[in-house]
């Protein structure tokens, strides 16, 4: 199978097209795995904003940074640390006293919510689909027990809704694997309808491979087409049992993305019932807008716009070692990507 | 953070199990998986296992 998709893949003398991988992990896995070098001059791959770091607004991590200097324990994961806020980051609260708690996993906050009862612990509930039934596992969980000294501060995002706005962006999708392993493939069938071609790939050599030589195959036929290349770990109906868990626990909100802005229904947060998990309530968080660096391009990178070399700050004022922008922070950034591979434009 | 972590289930006990992933082991959720067994491959995000894996179709020999 892996010669017949490089030989497909190599072979392909159709018209130029753009691809927009929107996970992060893709980003860097193709990049890591030398799949770039395979790929015809007329495929243009595109960095989308399947990273959820990067799509984090500054206004969260200023409201995080609040949160911090008002006392409570931040409990996070770890590439959120040094995103740069309007002034500071979570590692500049961090400097000055605050207790920013790196975990693994949002049931590690509940526990150490429940080991330390004197402490305000807020998880900063971040991430797609792939993240939330983890928190909403978590806020079950604190529940139950009567935590009360647990809660989130939420921004998830989820897809549906951006690839709206995403459309036009690329001519075929790469969807994210592990989004669709959660929700299910209905919303990449009812796109293809819509006339937007895409495949569902996971991240081994052979399973990208798979999924660029499919795109490459049924992209010159001209007719919209969604495939799942990914069926070892993503099912038609997706996995129920998490859908329904979301759907009892949270429900949809407008939400801000970094670079696309405020997207309608892009978002999840805690139902009513549910309010005394809830930070923004609990600490009656004010509403703090955030002022990114003007000459950060990540909003542009995150719409596929630009590359990030194209940026005037990469690599010169901002490297992984001292990030401007999230792109370069995070692990699946694209400009963390570009900077790792050393990919120039 | 976003990042999938495929690990092999070597002990179940109810609602959680202990996975091999690569020789480090570790505790998940796994209450989001049905009719899970020992020796069974899961896919893990922050914590909780969110597929069982299995194999994948040859997409390519379909669409050529």
């Amino acid at each position: 199978m892996i010669e017949k998709a490089k030989e497909t893949i190599l072979n392909y003398k159709g018209a130029p097209l753009r691809i927009m991988e929107v996970c992060g992990t893709h980003t860097h896995e193709i990049f890591r795995l030398g799949i770039r070098s395979l790929l015809p001059p007329q495929v243009n791959l595109i960095s989308g904003p399947g990273c959820p770091v990067c799509v984090t607004a500054v206004d969260y991590i200023d409201k995080a940074i609040y949160l911090a200097k008002k006392g409570c324990c931040i409990c996070t994961f770890g590439d959120l640390i040094r995103v740069p806020g309007s002034d500071t980051s979570l590692a500049g609260a961090r400097a000055e006293g605050g207790e920013i708690k790196t975990v693994y996993a949002p049931s590690d906050a509940v526990k150490y919510a429940q080991e330390n009862p004197d402490k305000q612990v807020v998880f900063l509930a971040v991430g797609f689909e792939t993240t939330v039934p983890a928190v909403c596992l978590a806020v079950e969980e604190a529940r139950r027990k009567n935590i009360e000294n647990f809660s989130i501060l939420a921004a998830h995002k989820t897809m549906p809704a951006a690839y709206q706005a995403l459309k036009g962006s690329a001519d075929v999708f790469i969807y994210p694997g592990h989004v669709n392993a959660i929700t299910g493939n209905a919303v990449c069938q009812r796109l293809r309808e819509e006339g937007v071609s895409g495949v569902v790939a996971g991240f081994t050599p052979q399973e990208l491979l798979m999924a660029f030589s499919v795109i490459l195959t049924l992209y010159p036929k001209g007719e919209p087409f969604f495939k799942n290349c990914y069926t070892s770990v993503v099912k038609e109906e997706g996995n129920i049992p998490a859908q329904k868990l979301i759907n009892k626990v949270m429900e949809p909100c407008d939400s801000l993305w970094r670079g696309l802005g405020i997207i309608k229904n892009s978002g999840l947060k805690l139902r009513e019932e549910y309010a005394l998990y809830d930070a923004e309530k609990k600490y009656s968080v004010p509403d703090i807008k955030g002022t990114p660096n003007p000459a950060c391009k990540c909003a542009d990178i995150l719409m596929g716009k630009c590359k990030p070399p194209q940026c005037p700050l990469f690599g010169k004022a901002c490297t992984p070692l001292k990030p401007v922008g999230a792109c370069m922070v995070s692990g699946e950034g694209a400009c963390s990507a570009y900077y790792q591979y050393g990919e120039k434009i | 953070m976003c990042v999938g972590l495929s690990a092999k289930v070597v002990d179940i006990k109810e609602d959680t199990a202990i996975i091999d992933a690569e020789g480090v082991k570790k505790e998940v959720n796994t209450s989001l998986l049905d009719e899970l067994e020992v020796g069974d491959y899961i896919m893990v995000h922050a914590g909780t296992a969110i597929a069982k894996i299995g194999t994948d179709t040859n997409v390519l020999e379909e669409v050529l």
